[in-house]
């Protein structure tokens, strides 16, 4: 978006930072994909100098203590996260919520910008623990039914990606129907 | 220009040796003799003030330094250097401790800040080692020697108890000031070691050995001072009086140097230098 | 809280921006070595840059002097760093809590963004409900709780002013420090 112009309908907002953490960013135009790429660039670093990945765990201290500098420096990074990970060691997959002030909490579910007003109920209601992922993706489809009902802007779609033990992979999500308010 | 060719003049010479650090340690070997001995309630500091005219005022000078009100410090070795290092050592004792933590270091933190501004000069560009060798006695609050003597004992009793004390107390990094007095010699090459007794200079050697004659364990202050000046008799060369002998001590608190009194809790210093009278006093006891 | 022979020191859960609660799992509470505690109260970022610089000045201070912090000492160390920010705060209201391993003596103190501490011999509040606090603390607390009364007092206290306040609650944590013994509790609280 260019003020009130769509630009690109398509942009995937989200770089792999290794094998099985997945990070997701929104936020001012120029800084989110310098913010993304510098640390994907230097989680891909550490992994090749130490032969290791980082564990979902650590990769969010490592952007946490990045934006926390940044948010201090002259020119602060406007970048809001969302942290998806599997850590290959606890078998568990986690997820953190990290805002521009580097404000960082591990979360079952999590939300950026206005989709946090729309979504969060949805996910207090029927978000448990120990859901499947097919139970997963019907939440998220209540979740992409609502901001399509509720608001006011037209989002193009969303881009859905899973992450788990076998890594990261982008799945087909029917996008077309159209939902109109009750 | 002078900070980028300004190459260490301390190099390694081919056998592994540092000379420079050994010439500092000549002229620590040829400056006027210093002892320290630590006793079970604290330490004394004692040297001999060299003047080579008796027009020098020697009430003016002073070779034994107070660092903070708990340590002090003397030297053999080089006046100079030695002054710069009593300034360095005052400055860092607040810079990197007082003014942080809001309390004064204790002796081996000083000892170890000290010990490293004397390491820095064997391997900065542009420097010569001090020529100085140091003693540094100081009094920690703590838990004190005799103290945890006792305590270790009354839980002998039950040794369960004991055990899983010992347990949580070990480790380098667990457990609580151990207080009491301690005595450090520093050297040019910024290595450090606690004596029970020990003599830095010109007699260090002779003096050494007659403080392992004289040295007992668990000696008192009082008797610390007198060894002291015994030791200090066998190698000076001049007169011994009041006025060229110095001596510090490191005692109990001394609230009449506090320069008001009636705050509760309000401790004195527990390093003091002996003025000349008590100094003499000492000397016709001898 | 100041009790006899222990204090305690309490938080809630909440991380929220404004009315929103984002997470519900955000623990304010840090130990320092094994008796001495901070607690955090402010913006989220800071709480956590400020919990992990006093891990790491802790870490360097039991290296370099071979034993634990003391509370007092510590709490110079947390006044002096907030200081050194004078002009760029933390935007934290630290409390300390903890025993002196010296002298056994219970010790208690809270700060301002800028470290001017507090000292107090009976309770320290700090956050979003603070009023409220300084209301149920002064209604509760008396001297000399032992650690059993003192644990169910810095709890109705912390609960029940945190239900009087809409930007915090959701659980709590809170801590019991011994002489040699620290008991971690955790309080459901209401979820709404």
């Amino acid at each position: 978006m260019r003020g009130a112009t769509i630009l690109k309908a398509n942009e995937d907002k989200t770089r792999q930072l290794n094998k099985h953490t997945l990070m997701a960013y929104v936020g001012e135009a120029g800084d989110t994909i310098q913010f993304a790429e510098y640390i994907q660039a230097n989680i891909q670093l550490y992994s090749m100098r130490n032969s290791t990945d980082l564990t979902p765990s650590e990769t969010s201290s490592f952007v946490r203590t990045e934006l926390a500098r940044s948010l201090r420096s002259r020119s602060p990074y406007t970048v809001n996260l969302l942290l998806g990970g599997f850590d290959p060691r606890t078998s568990k997959p986690e997820l953190y919520w990290i805002d521009y002030l580097a404000s960082c909490a591990p979360v079952p579910y999590a939300a950026h910008g206005y989709a946090q007003y729309y979504c969060l109920s949805i996910l207090d209601k029927h978000h448990h623990p120990d859901i499947s992922l097919e139970q997963g993706m019907k939440i998220l489809r209540m979740c992409t039914d609502e901001l399509k009902r509720r608001l006011p802007i037209d989002f193009k779609g969303v881009v859905v990606k899973v992450v788990d033990g076998e890594g990261i992979r982008e799945v087909e999500y029917e996008d077309g129907g159209q939902v109109l308010a009750p | 220009m002078a900070d980028r060719y300004s190459f260490s003049l301390t190099t390694f010479s081919p056998s592994g040796k540092l000379v420079q650090i050994e010439y500092a340690l000549n002229a620590v070997n040829q400056g006027v003799t210093s002892l320290g001995i630590k006793a079970a309630n604290g330490i004394v500091l004692a040297t001999e003030k060299k003047s080579s005219t008796s027009l020098i005022d020697a009430s003016s000078s002073s070779k034994i330094s107070l660092i903070t009100p708990n340590i002090g410090m003397v030297y053999a070795g080089m006046g100079p250097d030695y002054r710069v290092l009593v300034d360095k050592a005052r400055k860092v004792s607040h810079t990197g401790y007082k003014r942080v933590y809001n309390e004064y270091p204790p002796t081996r933190i000083l000892v170890q800040d000290v010990a490293r501004v004397m390491q820095e000069a064997t391997q900065s560009g542009g420097v010569r080692p001090y020529g100085v060798s140091l003693l540094i006695a100081g009094w920690d609050d703590g838990v004190l020697p005799e103290q945890e003597r006792k305590e270790a004992e009354a839980e002998m009793g039950d040794d369960d108890e004991a055990k899983e004390k010992q347990v949580k107390s070990g480790g380098k990094t667990g457990g609580i000031l151990k207080g009491g007095p301690s005595l450090y010699q520093v050297d040019p090459s910024g290595s450090y070691f606690p004596w029970k007794a020990t003599a830095i200079g010109k007699s260090a050697t002779s003096a050494k050995t007659f403080l392992e004659k004289r040295y007992t364990e668990g000696l008192e202050l009082e008797d610390a001072v007198h060894i002291a000046l015994l030791t200090l008799k066998e190698t000076i060369e001049g007169e011994m009086n009041g006025d060229t002998v110095e001596i510090g001590i490191v005692g109990p608190p001394a609230d009449h140097l506090l320069g008001y009194e009636g705050v509760e809790g309000a401790r004195g210093p527990r390093f003091r230098k002996l003025s000349p009278q008590e100094i003499e006093d000492y000397l016709t006891n001898l | 809280m100041v009790g006899k022979d222990c204090v305690a020191i309490a938080c809630d859960l909440r991380l929220g921006l404004q009315a929103l609660t984002v997470s519900n799992n955000f623990p304010k509470i840090f130990s320092y070595g094994s008796q001495v505690h901070l607690g955090l109260t402010g913006l989220a970022t800071d709480v956590s840059s400020v919990s992990e610089l006093f891990r790491y000045k802790v870490n360097m201070y039991r290296l370099r002097e071979e034993r634990d912090i003391s509370p007092q000492t510590f709490a110079n160390l947390v006044s002096s760093s907030l200081y050194e920010r004078r002009f760029g705060p933390w935007f934290v209201s630290p409390v300390v809590a903890g025993i002196n391993q010296t002298d056994g003596k219970p010790f208690i103190c809270g700060f301002d963004s800028i470290g001017c501490i507090d000292f107090a011999k009976d309770f320290i509040v700090s956050g979003t409900a603070s009023d409220q606090l300084f209301g149920t603390c002064e209604g509760l607390w008396e001297p000399n709780l032992g650690p059993e009364d003192l644990f169910e007092t810095i709890s109705q206290a912390l609960l029940n002013a945190v239900d009087r306040d809409a930007l915090s609650g959701w659980g709590a944590h809170v801590y019991i420090i011994e002489k040699d013994k620290v008991t971690k509790r955790l309080l459901k609280g209401r979820q709404d």
